[in-house]
């Protein structure tokens, strides 16, 4: 487990660019964090360390939003899905093992996932301080 | 009797054509590439290879579900397009019933499984006996500890088949001396054996039409209730709205 604080949006984004080095291709990320937090900054550093030109934005309505880049990218927003019905029917398991899943709001599908996967935490320390820990996560 | 049948409800692709309870052909691709850029181009292939033309065909099969969300849908959608211009009859395929019918002539127990993730498992039971195949149980979505609870009941020999198969045995060896997995040949869903259902079907009237046709989708009865618990629990937090 490693624990990291940052200091602004462009900071996370690095962090997490830098763990997108770390990837093989087939990955879980399951983040957790409250709104806000800076769930979606993350996976903008992340898809953007894999070679992602195109914009990341939120999924909150289209649950799903899918990148292209070293690795395909396939970035969920569960802050939606009230039901296993709902979850089937994103097609979740279906992404599985075919690129690198990055969830946000995986506190309401956490019992869904397998335990082999990377969870990251991102805590609200002030307005522009976060404390992100990353569990599961080659060292970087 | 022609029947075109065609499997995408897991990460093989295949197609089999069926003339008279006669195999003609059968293409099968296990790779990594989605079904929607594979499934017409061996569907094409097996048609123009066997010198078959669409417009043969009497019955278009499909295994309508337990499957992946996408790759059930990419199926019943490609066999509703061929089959309404022609105005032929579908077969809604059970994948567990096509498992059961591409197994060997035995007698025992097949005992088809999927893995529906979250230790659960899509399954249904069949009797082969004198190479008859009978259902035993609707499809289902059950745990892996109920299964092994229910087939603690069977004294015959239980064959255990379907891309779940493996994940059960680990679990059943112990328990279950009787269980046996079978080799990998037969283990995963082939278009072949929706054609032999299909083709039973068809004797019993029990074919559809292409708008009949539908996914057949199973729910998790267990993964419900712990999603309703914890969504209850972060009712709070949901309040919010973004
Ligand atoms: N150190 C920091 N790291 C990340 N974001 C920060 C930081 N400091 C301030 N912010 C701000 O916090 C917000 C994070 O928004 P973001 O959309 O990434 O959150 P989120 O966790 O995805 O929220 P939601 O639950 O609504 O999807 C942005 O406005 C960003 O500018
Ligand atoms: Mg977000």
């Amino acid at each position: 487990m490693q624990k990291f604080i940052t200091k602004s949006p462009e900071e996370t984004e690095s962090l997490a660019e830098q763990i997108a080095k770390t990837l093989e291709g087939t990955e879980m990320i399951a983040m957790f964090g409250d709104l806000g937090a800076g769930k979606t900054a993350f996976t903008r550093g992340l898809a953007r360390g894999l070679g992602v030109d195109d914009g990341v934005s939120s999924p909150t309505f289209a649950l799903v939003h899918e990148y292209s880049g070293k690795y395909p990218v396939y970035h969920f927003d569960m802050y939606r899905v009230t039901s296993w019905d709902d979850l089937y029917t994103t097609g979740f398991f279906d992404y599985m093992d075919n690129g690198v899943m990055v969830i946000e709001w995986s506190e309401n599908i956490v019992d869904f996932l397998p335990e082999n996967r990377i969870n990251i935490t991102i805590k609200h320390l002030s307005e522009n301080e976060r404390e992100i820990t990353v569990e599961g996560a080659k060292e970087i | 009797m022609k029947i075109l049948a065609i499997d995408t409800s897991a990460s093989p692709v295949s197609a089999a054509l069926l003339s008279d309870g006669k195999l003609l052909g059968e293409f099968y691709l296990n790779i990594k590439t989605t079904h929607s850029q594979t499934l017409m181009p061996i569907v094409s292939a097996l048609l123009s290879s066997s010198g078959t033309d669409i417009k043969d065909i009497d019955v278009f099969a499909v295994n309508a579900g337990p499957g992946s969300f996408t790759g059930v849908r990419i199926g019943v959608a490609s066999v509703k397009g061929m089959a309404m211009p022609l105005d032929k009859p579908c077969a809604q395929v059970s994948t567990l019933e096509a498992m059961a019918y591409s197994m060997p002539y035995s007698d025992g127990i097949v005992c088809s499984v999927m893995d529906a993730r979250c230790n659960q498992v899509y399954n249904a039971l069949f009797r082969l006996n004198g190479g008859k195949t009978e259902r035993l149980t609707e499809d289902r979505a059950l745990s892996i500890d109920e299964l092994a609870d229910e087939l603690s009941q069977y004294s015959e020999t239980v064959y255990l088949t379907g891309d779940g198969a493996e994940l059960c045995s680990n679990k059943f060896t112990d328990c279950l001396p009787n269980v046996i997995l079978t080799p990998v040949n037969i283990r995963f869903q082939h278009a072949y054996g929706t054609a032999v259902a299909a083709e039973k079907m068809a004797a019993e009237n029990r074919l559809c039409t292409s708008a009949q046709l539908m996914p057949v989708y199973l729910r998790l009865p267990q993964a419900e209730r712990e999603l309703k618990a914890r969504l209850a629990k972060n009712n709070n937090k949901k309040g919010e709205e973004k």
